[in-house]
């Protein structure tokens, strides 16, 4: 144990190399529309889908990763906030687009039932890069701009509910009783 | 008997309200506006580096700095979409190939440590940006300005930047082991 750490510190201090790995060039021409999509008027308690389109212009297939990036307040447009969470966007994780041809991609925004949430203007980017081990890395991001509408949608569902259920109690209650008292007065003859 | 017809206009009329905002709900609309017809695309000139010694060998020594060559044009970015964009830089940590336990932290402000390394881009043109105000600027974990910067003009279809990069490798790591990086340049619509 004592030998190998001793072999370990000589490693460290007199090799002194490494090799930073160049990789064979590959490369990255490709396109994605479009630049950006504005949604308005979304309730929470809603989904919305929507499109985009990878453009694959290299003579090889190649596949292509898909995040989500929240970028800083000087990178979103004006009076936009964060997008409180990236999993309330869905889409694909990676997809494969042969040479020289598109591929549609469908992305989901769905808004938790929650009143907090109401009223919002939200930014979000999506971005879509190749997967490669080149060194530099081309990254095409689309602006996903989010507006919530002033109503829950989910929350009318709740109080629908809780009426029915209030409205059938009641109503249950108001046979039992007319049941109730007419029938005394069969007892009674 | 008056309980009994109370209780059932009572409970119709709580179904009812219950029933009237869903129905003003319909007037609501979800508008999704996409702007289609402009792409995103940019496009660089080389994606691969490979700092190496004067022999060639595709070997780094510590503590030692690494320019491209030329310099400052060693890589043409082009925006061959249709639309403006701005662009942004950010790097991440070089993890050893065989096993991505082992890495160098990338610094945050371009100096080097043990295990710790930095990594710089310097803009054709630009002489007096960055913390040295030589025109190199830090790239780091956290997404920054590429072009433009300060509030400048966004890059315009067909327009293109060279730039060059550096390395400035860690004072202490261990010798022998591959380690692979990404540059992740980031182009969104201005």
């Amino acid at each position: 144990m004592r030998h190998i750490k001793h072999l370990t510190g000589l490693i460290a201090t007199l090799l002194l190399v490494a090799i930073f790995s160049p990789s064979p060039a590959q490369a990255q021409s490709f396109s994605v529309s479009p630049r950006e999509v504005k949604i308005d008027n979304l309730p929470p308690g809603e989904e919305v889908e929507f499109n985009l389109t990878i453009h694959n212009k290299d003579n090889v297939s190649h596949t292509f990763i898909l995040t989500t990036y929240n970028p800083d307040e000087s990178q979103r447009r004006h009076g936009r906030d964060q997008f409180p969470h990236n999993s309330w966007i869905s889409f694909p994780q990676q997809v494969e687009v042969q040479a020289k041809s598109t591929t549609v991609v469908k992305v989901k925004v769905t808004i938790p039932s929650n009143q907090k949430w109401a009223g919002k203007d939200w930014e979000i980017w999506l971005g879509i890069k190749p997967e490669t081990s080149d060194l530099l890395v081309v990254n095409h991001c689309i602006r996903l701009l989010v507006s919530t509408s002033g109503e829950v949608r989910g929350s009318r569902n709740v109080a629908l509910v809780v009426g029915v259920v209030i409205g059938i109690l009641f109503l249950g209650y108001g046979i039992y009783y007319s049941r109730r008292k007419a029938k005394p007065k069969h007892a009674h003859r | 008997m008056k309980a009994g017809i109370l209780s059932i206009a009572l409970a119709l009329m709580l179904v009812l309200s219950s029933f009237l905002p869903l129905l003003a709900d319909d007037t609501g609309t979800i508008t999704i506006t996409m702007t289609g017809a402009d792409e995103i695309s940019i496009t660089l000139s080389k994606t691969s580096w490979g700092p190496e010694d004067a022999a060639g060998t595709g070997i780094v020594s510590s503590d030692t700095t690494y320019l491209t060559s030329p310099p400052i044009e060693w890589c043409k970015l082009t925006n061959t979409g249709n639309a403006n964009v701005n662009t942004f830089v950010v790097g991440e940590d070089a993890k050893w190939v065989n096993n991505s336990a082992y890495k160098w932290t990338l610094s945050s402000n371009g100096t080097n440590g043990d295990n710790i390394y930095g990594l710089w881009f310097r803009i054709s043109g630009d002489t007096t940006r960055g913390p040295n105000h030589d025109g190199y600027v830090p790239i780091t974990t956290t997404q920054d300005e590429f072009w433009p910067y300060s509030g400048g003009s966004s890059l315009a279809p067909g327009d293109t930047k060279q730039f060059g990069l550096k390395l400035l490798t860690p004072t202490l790591f261990h010798g022998g082991r591959e380690m692979r990086t990404h540059i992740t340049i980031n182009a969104v619509a201005a």
